[in-house]
């Protein structure tokens, strides 16, 4: 007999024979099943990274909401500690007896100095939530802390939106979301959904203006329901021009053209405080992505040409620009001609991203310029002579007592704090602030507040009682949820690359009056 | 894998089906269901045939085609250990039939693809049962020796190596104890099988065989008693041992029908098992087929394909079965059974090979040996489609050409069977196969004969006084037995067979005495002018051509010219084995003097005899010579004889304008079938030229036999 393929075999020896047939059918099946399983197993796209947090499709980044229990770092080391922390916090909370705050953050940059910001937001908030639930005299309900990320961009907002608007049901009880972070287009977006759903929104580190109720006569508000605890760029600004008390003809503005929503802000009140400057303002172009280098050096050192042939009595120079162009226009000055000409650079918050910057010349700082910046808030601004109202020493020394308790368990511990960027202090006032809209709701004989209700209470948050005393200050929000004559810290940055403390600047020129009512305008 | 039978494909075709697949339902060398032509009962095929006509190679081809894929089991009822019993074994206790059963069990045992080994419960129970009735002054070892034997037929083949042959083993122990002990011996031996087979195995199949038994006629429900009754009815012999043995092969039908039947067995096993009964002519044969087919007529139902091969046509024996031509069931038999047994058999007629075949044939052994263009045809017009003639010839072309290159040195060369045996003529070789050799002698010298009357006076002249007419009856009676066909006008009627003995005869001794005289003999015999043609056929043999030229000169004119022509392919059909010289002696040329005048090349030394048309008597010369040549089964058809036939015959036409067209139809006719190695025979002309169609002379004429 001739030798005989496989095929053959298969036909003859097995598939002729019946009993071999079934068997062979069973084991096939059997074998395709198994193959089924570990081809699924093999190639499944696991892309979920935790409860509640996924990879979109095309994306390696984690977004959604990290609703626990189990805590989740979004893959960021130094967040770890926090968020083992908050969700100690909440693993303690019995059902029914919370409600959730979201802190929407873009927790998955690569931008380290963003990372810390939101490393120092979230340990604020996470000691807000602690003192919420333990410090308060049992006040109800109880607040469960949960991480919304909408990719580093905020490109994923909306899918971080649509699932914190479904936790807004059932047992999760979402009642605020705090954070937002810079005023991007996708984060406007995101606000403007939230606050489409009645969620209410707190604004932690949002200064510019158009991430914000009331602005250039707008009505209705195009975001009900959303807070603020920083002032807005104008207020910075107007508290900055109030601060350098800006004579004609001793300062010149250089601003980002076309600019986007926060430096256009500054530019506007910069400007509107030169009108009938000798010199027109001079606008730099940067690349469209405002954290890339471009070719703004170049620019930035023929600007500086231009400054060293002003009048001799110019000495304030008005930035609007982003933090990247800051650094290039500083460094540009520390070699501009001049050197024997003594300048100083007002700009807004985004110089705090420079007190970490390792590519800005700081021996510029050394050389007749110093640099001058609004700062969201800063650990000595209340510490010698505090002024009688707008704050106060013991609202910071709370924050400093919680502080100190965090640094072992049970509170803590929460990883390495830093105060003087402000971001922690401000992350603790805008879930404070959160915390004091949501139990102000609460109607009598409910344990939590009805979504919308919490919303309605921004208004009403100013006066003796009912403003709260933020550890930046005292926040008193007017009609349309900005912070009222909100304290300004100045500060100033240092050759050794942190914030020193200057002075306190006011919105309105002074301290707010001990009512805190914002006047009719 | 590659077929290697020539012209069987009626049996062995797969697409479509030919008999063996629609029988066992497996595609021959494949392990693949065939759909069966008769589900409920196969027919118990049996082919028919004479000697050399190939049943024992299909059986052969049938064994490998199947083996393996299906129980199969070939016994050869020819063989000499069914002839008689072993030395140390009493008949008592032995029979042919126990013997195949044993044999054909053996052999079915053996595991097929998809499943294991078969057992035989039943059967192994009876032939112990038999056998202990032989072991009344056996001695130990004796008894071990067989009883191991047959109890190994219950040997399911055991995943665990060591554990086969040790039941055996160990029963045979016991049943040679209780043998060899006091007390009855049958039944203790009986006793001891029946007590170890329930022993061994306690699967409700051996419960079920230890019980068949029971119902043996008699037994009363114990199946003890029930084989103690085989064995007692075995040795009683006579239409007793039939009964006993009839029941034995029941045994081995229901052990097969069991091993086939339940869930699992179905689902492991293809097809039918097939037992293969080669001359089943021979006993055990008769008995087997016979049992089986009066249980098969009886309704005791078994799915075995049985495929008997025998000699004959078995007309007694099998007197109602359905008698079909191979060609005929290549596709369907229409075989339908009636109420008596021996319609449950179906025989088929082996078929001569075609001409095609024998082609391929030629071409498969010979391989790429140079072989004469016509050499396939002349071996297939010699044979008639023998396939043992056609494949022996083949053998001795490709070991004697081109040195021998007519069929006479073809025959006459010798052949080895084998590379290192000794080569013995080729014709000789043949006739040792298709002839019964206890009768070759009487054969060549009887070949010679036409009828009984003329085979009476070879053998009166030629044979020992103890062969009488009798004896050339009886003998006659026997070829018929053989399947060699009976033709009128031939002692021996297969032409082959007859040529073959002729070339005996021719050469049996140095100076051809007894072809000489065996010839004269009939010359002397065939007096009566109506026999002229017998005389002058036999004249011719032994090389006188005179007298029949002559006479068929003499006859031109007025003989009714179809009787005419008939004679001429008559005479001219006598052997011309060498050249004879002109005074009819023979020498030992090799030339062959026929062409040379029938091509005219010795007309010119040839004296006319006074008073005879010259012309004519020399056309007619010529004519003679030609027609002997071309009918000369042993010599290859010389074209240039052809066209001279066709010439001359043409002359004659002319010559008798009213019988013309028959003349004229022959010049047409004969040299083309000559050349395509057919008998010279018109489309008008009976198959035979020889024996002019009516009969052998003097079987028809009282006054001679």
């Amino acid at each position: 007999m001739a030798r005989r393929g496989v095929g053959t075999w298969l036909r003859e020896g097995v598939w002729e024979i019946p009993l071999r047939r079934y068997l062979a059918l069973l084991l096939a099946a059997a074998l395709v099943t198994g193959l089924v399983f570990a081809v699924r197993v093999l190639a499944h796209d696991d892309r979920s990274c935790a409860p509640g947090v996924s990879r979109p499709q095309h994306s390696a980044e984690c977004v959604g909401v990290a609703t626990g229990p189990g805590p989740y770092d979004f893959g960021q080391a130094r967040l770890t500690d926090a968020v083992k922390a908050i969700a100690r916090e909440n693993a303690r909370l019995k059902p029914g007896s919370y409600v959730t705050v979201a802190l929407m953050l873009p927790y998955t940059s690569t931008s380290p100095t963003m990372l810390n910001d939101i490393q120092h937001q979230l340990q604020g908030a996470y000691l807000a939530q602690y003192q919420a639930n333990h410090d308060s005299n049992g006040q109800s309900p109880q607040i469960r802390l949960v991480l919304a990320n909408p990719g580093a961009t905020g490109t994923y907002g909306k899918r971080a939106v649509d699932q914190l608007a479904r936790m807004t049901t059932g047992t999760d009880t979402l009642r605020a979301v705090a954070g937002i972070g810079q005023s991007t287009a996708a984060n406007k977006a995101a606000v403007a959904e939230l606050t489409t759903l009645h969620i209410p929104v707190i604004g932690s580190s949002i200064t510019s203006d158009d991430l914000a109720n009331g602005q250039g006569g707008k009505d209705p508000d195009p975001y009900p329901g959303l807070a603020r605890v920083a002032p807005t760029n104008t207020d910075e600004a107007r508290a900055l021009t109030k601060f350098a008390q800006l004579k004609q003809g001793k300062a010149l503005l250089v601003y980002d053209s076309p600019g986007d929503p926060y430096t256009t802000t500054l530019q506007k009140s910069f400007a509107a405080l030169l009108k009938g400057s000798r010199y027109e303002p001079w606008p730099f172009t940067p690349p469209a992505d405002r954290s890339q280098e471009g070719t703004t050096a170049n620019t930035f050192r023929q600007i500086t040409d231009l400054v060293c042939d002003t009048d001799p009595g110019t000495d304030t120079i008005l930035f609007a620009g982003r933090h990247v162009q800051l650094r290039q226009f500083i460094n540009a000055l520390g070699a501009r001609g001049c050197q024997d000409r003594r300048f100083t650079v007002l700009t807004g918050d985004e110089a705090s991203y420079l007190t970490y910057e390792k590519d800005l010349n700081r021996d510029a700082l050394r050389h007749n310029l110093s640099v001058l910046f609004t700062s969201l808030a800063h650990p000595d601004a209340w510490v010698r002579n505090p002024p009688a109202t707008g704050g106060s020493q013991a609202d910071f020394t709370a924050l400093r007592t919680l502080l100190t308790s965090a640094e072992r368990s049970p509170v803590g511990p929460i990883g390495s704090v830093a105060l003087d960027d402000g971001q922690l202090i401000i992350g603790y006032d805008a879930l404070r602030l959160a915390v004091h809209g949501i139990r102000e709701a609460v109607q009598p004989g409910a344990a939590v507040p009805a979504l919308a209700d919490v919303g309605l209470q921004w208004p009403q948050v100013k006066g003796r009682t009912l403003r709260v005393n933020g550890a930046s200050g005292w926040i008193c929000l007017d009609v349309h949820g900005n912070p009222y004559d909100k304290a300004v810290p100045i500060v100033e940055l240092t050759p050794e690359g942190s914030a020193r403390f200057v002075r306190l600047a006011w919105p309105e020129g002074k301290p707010p009056p001990l009512d805190c009512l914002p006047p009719a305008t | 894998m590659g077929r290697r039978l020539h012209g069987r494909g009626a049996l062995f075709d797969a697409e479509p089906a030919g008999l063996a697949p629609r029988l066992i339902g497996l595609r021959p060398h494949h392990h693949r269901a065939t759909p069966l032509e008769h589900p409920d009962e196969p027919p118990f095929v049996v082919l028919t045939g004479t000697r050399g006509l190939g049943k024992s190679a299909v059986l052969a081809e049938l064994r490998d085609a199947y083996q393996g894929h299906t129980p199969v089991a070939l016994a050869d009822c020819a063989e000499e250990q069914f002839a008689r019993p072993p030395v140390d074994r009493s008949a008592d206790s032995w029979s042919p039939l126990t013997q195949a059963l044993l044999v054909i069990a053996e052999q079915l045992a053996e595991p097929v693809t998809g499943a294991r080994r078969i057992i035989f419960p039943r059967l192994m129970s009876g032939l112990v049962a038999v056998a202990a009735g032989g072991w009344g002054d056996a001695d130990s070892e004796r008894i071990r020796r067989e009883v191991e034997r047959i109890l190994l037929l219950n040997e399911g083949g055991s995943r665990f190596g060591g554990f086969a042959g040790r039941w055996a083993g160990k029963v045979a122990a016991k049943v040679v104890a209780a043998a060899t002990g006091t007390g009855p011996l049958v039944s203790g031996a009986i006793e001891a099988t029946l007590e170890a087979i329930a022993e061994g195995f306690a699967g409700r199949r051996h419960q079920k065989a230890s019980e068949w038994y029971r119902t043996y006629p008699n037994a009363g429900g114990h199946a003890q008693r029930g084989l103690i009754l085989l064995s007692r009815h075995f040795r009683e012999d006579g239409p007793a041992r039939e009964h006993a043995e009839r029941y034995l092969v029941r045994a081995l039908l229901t052990d097969l029908t069991e091993a086939y039947s339940g869930v699992l067995p179905r689902m492991q096993r293809l097809g039918r098992p097939l037992v293969l009964l080669d001359n089943a002519q021979a006993a055990p044969g008769p008995g087997l087929v016979a049992a089986v087919l009066r249980d098969r007529a009886e309704g005791v139902r078994d799915q075995v394909a049985f495929v008997a091969a025998r000699r004959g046509e078995g007309r007694a024996e099998l007197r109602s079965a359905a008698r079909r031509e191979l060609a005929e069931v290549a596709r369907r038999t229409d075989w339908a059974p009636d109420a008596t047994p021996s319609s449950r058999a179906l025989l088929v007629a082996l078929a001569p090979l075609s001409a095609d075949d024998a082609l391929h044939l030629v071409g498969s052994v010979c391989g790429d040996l140079p072989v004469p263009p016509h050499l396939p045809h002349a071996v297939h017009r010699l044979t008639g489609g023998n396939p043992l003639g056609i494949v022996l010839l083949a053998e001795s072309a490709a070991q004697n050409l081109p040195g021998a290159s007519s069929l006479g040195e073809l025959l006459t060369a010798p052949v080895r069977p084998a590379e290192d045996r000794p080569g013995v003529p080729a014709y000789e070789a043949l006739l040792d196969r298709l002839v019964p050799p206890e009768h070759l002698a009487e054969l060549t010298v009887l070949a010679a004969a036409h009828g009984i009357g003329s085979a009476g006076a070879l053998a009166g002249a030629l044979l020992p006084d103890t062969f009488g007419p009798a004896d050339v009856r009886e003998l006659r009676t026997l070829m018929a037995a053989e399947g060699l066909p009976a033709v009128p006008g031939r002692f021996v009627g297969d032409r082959f067979v007859r040529t073959l003995l002729l070339l005996r005869l021719h050469l049996l001794d140095s100076d051809h005495l007894s072809w000489r005289t065996a010839h004269e003999t009939l010359v002397a015999h065939y007096t009566a002018p109506e026999h002229a043609r017998y005389r002058l056929h036999h004249e011719l043999a032994l090389g006188v051509t005179g007298s029949a030229v002559a006479e068929l000169r003499d006859t031109f004119a007025t003989a009714d010219m179809r009787d005419w022509l008939r004679t001429l392919r008559f005479v001219a059909s006598a052997p011309y084995f060498h050249a004879h010289d002109a005074e009819g002696r023979d020498f030992t040329g090799r030339g062959d003097g026929r062409t040379a005048v029938a091509l005219g090349r010795t007309d010119a030394a040839q004296a006319v005899p006074e008073g005879a048309d010259a012309v004519l008597h020399l056309r007619i010369r010529r004519l003679l010579h030609a027609v002997w040549q071309l009918a000369d089964p042993l010599v290859l058809p010389d074209p240039q004889v052809c066209d001279r036939l066709r010439f001359e015959l043409e002359q004659l036409s002319n010559l008798r304008p009213a019988a013309g067209a028959l003349l004229w139809r022959a010049s047409r006719d004969w040299p083309t079938a000559a050349l395509a190695g057919r008998p010279m025979t018109g489309p008008d002309d009976p198959d035979d030229p020889g024996d002019g169609g009516d009969g052998g002379p003097d079987d028809r004429n009282s006054g001679e036999a």
